[in-house]
């Protein structure tokens, strides 16, 4: 349970913290040795320890059988930094600036508690990703999905998370889930358009993903292993919060919902 | 023989020489008998210095030494010197005899007789020599004692049955007895085992303020020759159902020195566990810790069982029971966490399936905002962290995690020093970047409670990776003990992976535990990883590393490991354990003989947990039988909330006893304690017989102290008094035969030397 804000304060609050964070200076390019070592690969980029949070990327193999610069880099890095100055902004996590990719198969994984993964409707997992990936949800891991869009791409995850979690059942979350108010309180799952929809102000689907839909799977005991935002697109709203011309109204509900995601994977 | 030496050398006994003062009697004048002495050695260095041209000089010293000495020894002897004493009128005073009835006396370890059978023959015969040669001078006052005391008629046997030995009631009667009458001394005869865990200093202070002297007979030996005892058993009070219990087991033995032995332990009649033990050397105490589970709710009643050896003694004292309650309720425990850490996470989901412990979450996840988690309804903690002691003291524990301490206010840090101070509840503060010192609690309350010495770091990016260890206090603390296949738990602590600490706490306080430490992964310092003290009637710990979840995350722990589990539910249980309730009864013993009467003290408070002093309370008490009485408790003044009443017994089993209190028209609450009345072994522990505590009360008041061989002096000591109708007597000493012994070996040395000299 909650103490509840309502959420139009919350949602012009989180406007303005998160339009405040990405003044002049906010967005500049990351130190040359940095950015050097993002494109050497996920490997090579170790964070330092003592954080409470690091918000890490899933790297996977995918259907096009590439690791490096594939479908799981999608908005990376730009949308995972920005994302941590907003959740750093809106809320008392104490999280590395930085982004955080690593391997499914990379024991180091389980020292991260909650993985983010995109594109994940292009997913192809090896059998160690695979097992990877299990023992870290079994763990007590929790992996959010977003950007992925119709149904050939949901049977392709699932087909994917059937492999990782076989019997697992995949369940709508009610409106009244705790994940939607345990921070921010979310009435509604908004679909949030890529970039190019959301600046052209049209309609916001991509393939035949009409209605978005805020799902998950669960274990026996009814823990949220996989947080699944299908037919939505956070990451790009992150990753362009302060653009003008991309509507503030979705870049407000992909930080209000991804909030609420960090704070009830570290909480529940 | 040392004594016996001594009294043949200078007549009597050393005790006449301590309550004596030496004296002169010649019948001539003393400055005659002085100025002959003077005029015989100035004659006998005159005639040495005539000689001295014959002599060399350590030769004249030696015999003008030798002269002088029998010079000296000469007029000593002439003067008459005497000892003065003070010694008993005959018939004129009372001698009380004290004789020990209890079962110990029954203990043949007297070459196959019973002490029983000394303290017959020697004090209840008529034809004893002893009890005739003392009665020839006093008259004698019998008394015998156990768990009672009373007159007693030396006609009459001695039952030796009494379960208890209580030598401070026993001092007590015999004093008040035998006020206003002459009382010489008092002769005690007992094996000195004395159950009654009573203090000795008053009725010891008053016979000394008296002078009268207690002669201690010691009956038995000092060591039974071949016994095991299970001399001590520890356990808990109370635990939650599904608790592990630990108890601590003491075994004494002498004759089995490095004999292997099995300890049972019996749940209500069922062996649950057997533990093989190696004995240590003879009386040494070898230490045992038994895991015990609590899977059934209510009073279980633990037997500990050595079986008997080849050639012991006694056999009565290879078992001790202990009672444990065990309660089957769901204690409530606030975590108050200052910022979203996956701390939060795993800790609720370890004793997420713990039905005993309801953690409630106080999450703060933005400034001023506040997630709450597991609350009963939507009230609680509505206003943030509680603000008034009635709120806080209705949880039974405090975790505080990474949240600084100006977030709190003056009140509310006070608040969480009385809730473990006065209270009596547990406090768990888990490591951070707002916590400890990091957080600005050094100088606070809280840095008063907590077991670790906080100091500002002066590294303000201090992280260590630690390896965690037990220390030896660690490995067997209910706590720490994991490793159990039956808990799940399959890790030891060398296999699970480092944790990391932001607080550099290495020094504890004197009183504080230290269960964990980790050492630097770079080989370095040793810093404390989990550490408590008992504050007040609470606990505190502190647990400051800041990712225990590894344990349950990390790559390098199996899936189905339950070590974070186990060791999260064990802190919390733990930290609950014996935490009072607003109605707390307690009693001295938890058992007690039938006939005898149960001591019940409750402790009445409010829900702010102050003591209530105009409260009704009742104790219900229901018999072995099912029969219910009602008692009153009253109000002791002394202190407040604290209420007493003795309830009687009569029947052997369990009584029920349920404490209930109201104050007005309102109900306070009402608390149960069992009570086991049975007979008791408790006169075969311990049983030797106690010959440093027997000397003490000889030497505190002015006696001596017995053994059953040198009995014979008693009869002549207890004469020499200084209390009761006394006159004076004296005794010679010139005829003591140490004087001749020196006398003659001083003359002969003289005429040796001499001789040797040529001068005789």
């Amino acid at each position: 349970m909650s103490i509840r804000i309502p959420v139009t304060w919350a949602a012009a609050a989180g406007s303005l913290a998160v339009m405040g964070a990405f003044g002049p200076g906010a967005l500049a390019p990351p130190p040359r040795a940095e950015a050097d070592a993002v494109r050497r690969g996920p490997d090579s980029v170790a964070p330092p320890p003592g954080r409470a949070f690091y918000f890490t990327r899933a790297v996977y193999s995918d259907i096009d059988r590439r690791t490096f610069r594939g479908w799981w880099s999608v908005d990376y890095p730009k949308a995972d930094r920005q994302f941590v100055i907003g959740l750093k902004r809106l809320t008392g996590i104490d999280a590395y600036d930085l982004e955080n990719p690593i391997r499914l198969d990379d024991p180091a994984l389980r020292r991260y508690p909650l993985v983010y993964a995109v594109e994940v409707g292009h997913m192809s997992l090896t059998e160690p990703e695979v097992l990877g990936l299990r023992s870290y949800l079994l763990a007590g891991g929790l992996l959010l999905v977003d950007d992925f869009w119709g149904s050939w791409e949901w049977a392709n995850f699932e087909s994917q998370m059937a492999r990782v979690l076989p019997g697992y059942p995949v369940i709508d979350l009610p409106s009244d889930h705790p994940l939607l108010h345990v921070f921010y309180d979310v009435e509604h799952v908004v679909q949030v358009p890529n970039v190019g929809l959301g600046r052209r102000g049209g309609h916001t689907w991509e393939k035949d993903g009409y209605r978005p839909a805020l799902r998950g799977i669960v274990d026996r005991d009814g823990h949220l292993l996989v947080v699944i935002n299908w037919n939505s697109d956070l990451g790009d709203a992150w990753e362009w919060a302060e653009d003008p011309f991309y509507p503030l109204r979705f870049s407000n509900f992909a930080y209000q919902l991804g909030i609420n995601m960090i704070v009830y994977g570290m909480s529940h | 023989m040392l004594e016996s030496v001594f009294t043949f050398l200078f007549k009597y006994r050393p005790a006449i020489y301590q309550h004596g003062q030496l004296g002169f009697d010649a019948p001539w004048p003393v400055a005659a008998t002085l100025i002959a002495g003077a005029l015989l050695l100035g004659a006998a260095l005159l005639a040495y210095g005539g000689a001295r041209p014959h002599l060399g000089q350590r030769d004249f010293v030696v015999l003008t030494v030798l002269r002088t000495a029998i010079v000296g020894l000469l007029v000593f002897a002439l003067l008459r010197p005497v000892l003065v004493v003070s010694t008993v009128v005959p018939q004129e005073n009372v001698l009380a005899i004290v004789l020990d009835d209890s079962r110990s006396m029954q203990l043949a370890d007297r070459d196959g007789e019973t002490r029983g059978a000394f303290v017959t023959e020697t004090f209840a015969a008529s034809d004893s020599p002893v009890l005739q040669e003392l009665g020839e001078r006093f008259k004698l006052r019998f008394f015998r004692f156990g768990t009672s005391v009373a007159r007693h008629d030396p006609g009459l046997p001695l039952t030796f049955g009494q379960s208890r030995t209580d030598l401070k009631e026993a001092l007590h009667f015999v004093r008040r007895e035998l006020a206003g009458v002459p009382l010489a001394g008092v002769v005690l005869v007992t094996d000195g085992a004395d159950n009654a865990t009573n203090d000795l200093t008053d009725p010891l202070l008053q016979f000394k303020a008296d002078q009268v002297p207690i002669y201690t007979v010691g009956v038995g030996r000092d060591a039974l020759t071949r016994d095991i005892e299970v001399s001590r058993v520890e356990a808990p009070e109370r635990v939650l159902l599904g608790s592990s219990v630990m108890v601590d087991v003491m075994l004494v033995q002498s004759g089995f020195r490095g004999d292997r032995v099995t300890l049972n332990v019996e749940d209500n009649g069922r062996i649950v566990t057997s533990q093989d033990i190696r004995l240590a050397g003879d009386r040494e105490a070898t230490m045992v810790r038994v895991q015990l589970l609590a899977t059934e709710p209510g009073p279980r009643l633990f037997r500990f069982h050595v079986p008997q050896a080849s050639g012991e003694l006694v056999a009565e004292n290879n078992v001790r029971e202990v009672m444990v309650t065990v309660d089957d309720r769901r204690e409530k425990i606030l975590y108050f966490e200052g910022e979203p850490r996956f701390e939060v996470k795993f800790i609720r989901r370890a004793i997420a399936d713990d039905n005993n412990l309801r953690v409630v979450t106080l999450q703060r996840t933005a400034e001023n905002k506040f997630l709450r988690l597991g609350v009963e309804d939507a009230d609680e903690l509505a206003g943030g962290f509680p603000r008034t002691r009635e709120e806080l003291f209705t949880y039974r524990g405090i975790m505080l995690g990474s949240v600084e301490a100006s977030f709190f206010a003056h009140d509310q840090l006070k608040m969480i020093e009385e809730f473990v101070g006065q209270r009596g509840g547990g406090l768990l503060v888990l490591g951070g970047r707002l916590a400890f010192a990091e957080g600005g609690y050094h100088g606070t309350q809280l840095a008063n409670v907590l077991p670790v010495i906080m100091e500002p770091s002066a590294d303000p990016e201090f992280f260590r990776t630690v390896e965690v260890q037990p220390t030896p206090t660690g490995r067997g603390h209910p706590v720490t003990r994991i490793g159990n296949a039956d808990s799940g738990s399959t890790l030891s602590w060398a296999g699970l992976p480092a944790l990391s600490i932001l607080n550099p706490l290495a020094r504890t306080k004197p009183g504080a535990s230290t269960l964990l430490t980790g050492r630097a992964d770079d080989g370095g310092d040793v810093y404390t990883v989990l550490a408590f003290q008992r504050y007040g009637k609470g606990t505190s710990i502190a647990f400051p590393v800041q990712d225990s979840w590894l344990w349950q995350m990390h790559a390098d722990v199996p899936l189905e490991d339950l070590t974070h589990e186990t060791f999260w539910r064990q802190m919390l249980r733990w930290l609950v354990s014996n935490v009072p309730d607003q109605i707390h009864v307690s009693t001295p013993a938890e058992d007690v003989e039938p006939g005898e009467t149960i001591s019940m003290t409750a402790e009445v408070r409010d829900s702010s947990y102050l003591g209530i002093n105009g409260a009704e309370v009742e104790a219900t008490v229901t018999d072995p039988l099912g029969n219910e009485t009602t008692h009153a408790l009253e109000w002791t003044v002394e202190e407040d909330g604290v209420y007493r009443a003795e309830l009687a017994t009569s029947l052997a089993g369990r009584y029920d006893v349920r404490v209930t209190a109201r104050h007005g028209d309102r109900e306070l609450g009402s608390a149960l304690r069992q009570v086991r009345v049975e007979q008791h072994p408790t006169e075969y522990f311990g049983a030797h017989m106690r010959a440093p505590f027997l000397k003490n009360i000889a030497a505190e008041t002015g006696g001596r102290f017995y053994r059953e061989a040198s009995i014979e002096g008693l009869t002549e000591d207890v004469r020499y008094t200084e209390s009761g109708a006394t006159r004076h007597e004296s005794h010679d000493l010139w005829d003591m035969p140490i004087v001749f012994l020196v006398l003659l070996g001083s003359i002969a040395a003289e005429w040796g030397l001499r001789r040797f000299r040529g001068l005789a």
